[in-house]
């Protein structure tokens, strides 16, 4: 084999690998098919639904699912199929954007504040500390009141608390890695903070990172509803698959599919995740799979 | 005593089967000793730990033989049943007495522990015994010592508490498994003759698992050569060794260094000297106290060393454990921060650099670390690991970097086609190969090696010292070579530095200084050496 040709970019082999390694393992696979088919659904949501999210039929009421509305109505006689639909659209958004915003943050945190240590270490997590000590629920109801209700905030809110978990997590790791000889070598080549946390750091500690990750998506989903129910987010009559679970729960023993439903669509959605996650996990390891 | 009959023992793995024991024959009698030496994978370990059911099954099997210990076969008994064997008629030592003891347990009640799970006796009566073990093992003040946990033993300490608690319910076998690996040789010594001494007045039968084979001459009466699970060469101790018939124990046998550095020295004078290191201190602090911090203690890691070394030498620092040699290539380095002193390389204080130069003059030393399975990043293709410092440096193109890489794994021995492999694909030696081709990447002036060789196996010893000498004359090193392993360092060294608690006291040319050693320190660290 003449190696000489092969390509040249460094750090991308390991993205390569992982890619061809994710290919092989079905479950993963299955999980992402399923999460890209629920993207494309939000997406094209306007065009595909069936009625509008808001259009009510007071006559019709609560009815279980039948040829004219597959997943049945709310109280008010809304599409339920419509109103998941349009709910995914919100729910996967924040899920994704805010998800990803605070792995941002609580990586690159936790992995700088692990690196260097000492002082820097000890003035970055008491930071994190203190937003953590600070009240959830009093910080959404001041934002509400200062800025007045949209999305960018509630981005900003969610973005706000999760990235401090993930960053304890990720410098808990990092201080156990950074003792490691490789660390070390890179050190003593002359490498640059930066580049040992990103090159060296980051790529080690991904198992756990994409593990919470998983975890964070769900909750973060959830975590919606409530906030909506503050005042911060989303309002009716518009829809997300957390306020329609949380409205489903009211009226669970009368019209059990309110809940079921948009219950169903989480639920798969947060098998999928863990699904790719599990297999993103293997396929990020060289260790794991023996080419 | 016991009999082993064709022992087969194979692990299922993602890639098939591999078979661990291959039809294993060998027999042991009461009070007899027997060594089992073999390279790291030969299997050593594998069949002594299937005796006792102690592998993980699955993956592993035992696919087939017989092992008889007083005429009763151990392989096919259930679990209790082996339990009953498992401490009281055989018992265990493992290499690594940290991790081998409970922490959070005190030793008395490991101890206790132990015996009564054998024997019926009161606590009061267990405590008594536990106390007499360790008195056995030649631990003094046992009473007041035996409240103690693990930790607040010495590594030396902590072994002999392991055999304490192997020996307490009297067994008749006992399987030592590289039991001083993880030793310094001084404190190696004293525990192979407790061993001895013991096996000795018990009547005891030892079976030793050993990589040495200084140890194992010094301890066996017998000797079973084992090559990939398969025992290819038994004897007498006497034989094995002045006789060996097979290729394999040749080999083995001819890796073992006696002889000199079979090199002249190229070392040049000039002015100023290469490295001159002076009235260095490096301390380590531990802070206290819950809000104001306040120092508990210092430990005096390298404490007021000054040394000069010229260009091209190769010189080596001994010292046991926690004297500081490590310490002081660290230092040197500069990945422990010191207290005092100067270290000029070239003339050139490393000490005073601003973080920008220290970064750029890092490439003049390099250093290649001990463990060659935790310094390199496991997630690095074996390309990105060596093309990284060139790109760091500007060594190297994205146009050229390819070439230069195939060139370093030409120098170290390797096949160019691993290139793009991962670290966790190559073995212990490869490895150690990878890692001396990115300390010689930057075409460094000074390497500083910690221990190098110490966690490989010695054929493949062998092999990395001869590369080390290639390179070092190839490239003009100056070699700095931290080592516990005193026929390593006679083989590789120019001259020898001895240190001792953070203190230089000897240094010499190396013949001269094994020849002619004049302080005590270094007559004991010679003297331990296990002799073939």
């Amino acid at each position: 084999m003449n190696t000489s040709n092969m390509p040249l970019e460094k750090g991308t082999s390991l993205a390569q690998d992982a890619f061809r390694r994710l290919r092989k393992n079905k479950m993963a696979v299955f999980g992402l098919f399923v999460l890209v088919f629920f993207i494309v659904i939000a997406l094209t949501t306007p065009w595909l639904a069936p009625y509008t999210y808001d259009g009510q039929n007071l006559e019709l009421g609560a009815v279980p699912p039948s040829a004219q509305h597959w997943l049945g109505t709310d109280t008010l006689g809304r599409d339920q199929l419509t109103r998941i639909m349009y709910g995914s659209r919100v729910s996967l958004m924040v899920g994704f954007i805010a998800t990803a915003v605070a792995l941002l943050i609580g990586v690159l945190w936790g992995a700088t504040a692990g690196f260097l240590g000492g002082r820097v270490d000890a003035i970055m997590m008491r930071l994190v500390d203190v937003l953590y000590a600070l009240p959830f629920t009093i910080f959404i109801v001041l934002l509400t009141v200062i800025f007045g209700s949209s999305m960018l905030l509630l981005f900003l809110a969610i973005g706000a608390v999760e990235w401090l978990t993930m960053a304890r997590i990720v410098r808990g790791q990092v201080l156990t890695i950074k003792q490691q000889e490789f660390v070390e070598a890179a050190i003593s080549m002359g490498l640059s903070p930066w580049q040992i946390i990103t090159r060296h750091l980051i790529p080690n500690v991904i198992g756990p990172i994409i593990v919470y990750t998983t975890l964070t998506i769900p909750s973060v989903i959830l975590l919606e509803s409530f906030l909506s129910f503050l005042g911060l987010g989303i309002q009716p009559p518009q829809s997300s698959w957390g306020s329609l679970i949380s409205g489903g729960v009211e009226t669970m023993e009368e019209y059990p599919w309110l809940l079921i439903f948009p219950g169903l669509a989480l639920s798969i959605t947060l098998f999928s995740l863990n699904f790719l996650g599990d297999g993103l996990r293997d396929a990020l390891d060289p260790r794991a799979s023996k080419d | 005593m016991l009999s082993v009959k064709n022992l087969r023992v194979v692990f299922n793995t993602r890639n098939g089967t591999t078979v661990a024991v291959d039809d294993l024959s060998f027999e042991l009698n009461a009070g007899e000793v027997v060594a089992i030496v073999g390279e790291s994978g030969s299997g050593k370990s594998v069949a002594c730990y299937s005796l006792l059911g102690l592998i993980p099954m699955p993956p592993g099997r035992i696919e087939g033989g017989a092992a008889e210990f007083y005429g009763k076969d151990l392989l096919p008994m259930s679990e209790p049943e082996l339990r009953c064997v498992r401490g009281n008629k055989i018992a265990m030592i493992f290499q690594d007495p940290m991790t081998s003891l409970n922490p959070y347990m005190r030793v008395a009640d490991q101890l206790i522990e132990t015996i009564r799970q054998h024997k019926s006796m009161s606590k009061q009566d267990a405590h008594q015994k536990a106390i007499q073990a360790l008195l056995e093992v030649g631990i003094r003040d046992a009473e007041a010592r035996i409240n103690d946990y693990p930790h607040q033993f010495s590594g030396g300490m902590r072994q002999r508490v392991m055999i304490a608690m192997a020996l307490i319910a009297e067994p008749e076998l006992l399987i030592a498994d590289e039991p001083t690996t993880a030793l310094d040789v001084t404190v190696q010594a004293q525990i192979l003759a407790l061993i001895k001494n013991l096996q000795v007045t018990r009547k005891l039968a030892v079976i030793f698992i050993t990589h040495d084979l200084g140890v194992a001459a010094q301890m066996a009466d017998h000797v079973l050569v084992m090559e990939k699970g398969i025992l290819v060469e038994q004897g007498t101790t006497e034989n094995i060794f002045k006789h060996p018939q097979h290729a394999y124990t040749r080999k083995l046998l001819s890796a073992v260094l006696t002889t000199t550095k079979p090199t002249p020295s190229l070392a040049q004078h000039t002015e100023p000297p290469f490295l001159h290191i002076a009235h260095l201190n490096t301390w380590f602090t531990q802070y206290g106290g819950a809000f104001i911090k306040r120092v508990v203690s210092r430990i005096k890691g390298v404490d007021d060393i000054s040394l000069t070394i010229q260009r091209g030498e190769i010189v080596g620092i001994v010292g046991e454990s926690g004297s500081g040699k490590s310490t002081l290539g660290r230092s040197i380095m500069r990945l422990v921060d010191t207290q005092s002193g100067e270290i000029l390389l070239e003339g050139k204080n490393l000490l005073a650099l601003s973080e920008t130069d220290l970064k750029k003059s890092r490439r003049d030393f390099q250093m290649i670390f001990q463990d060659p399975y935790a310094s390199l990043n496991p997630r690095m293709t074996v390309f990105d690991t060596l093309a990284e410092p060139l790109l760091v440096h500007g060594l190297a193109t994205p146009q050229t970097v390819v070439e230069q890489v195939n060139e370093l794994m030409d120098d170290v021995g390797l096949d160019r086609r691993f290139i793009r492999k991962y670290p966790h694909e190559f073995s212990g030696g490869q490895r150690q190969r990878i890692a001396i081709a990115r300390a010689v990447a930057l075409k460094p002036k000074l390497i500083i090696a910690d221990e190098p060789v110490s966690a490989l196996d010695v054929t493949i010893r062998a092999q990395i010292l001869t590369l080390l000498l290639q390179l070092t004359q190839k490239h003009q090193l100056t070699m700095l070579f931290i080592s516990h392993d005193m026929s390593v360092v006679r083989y590789l060294c120019d001259r020898v530095l001895v240190m001792q608690k953070g203190k230089l006291v000897e240094q010499g040319a190396t013949e001269d200084l094994f020849t002619n050693p004049k302080e005590a320190y270094t007559q004991q660290l010679l003297a331990a050496i296990p002799k073939l």
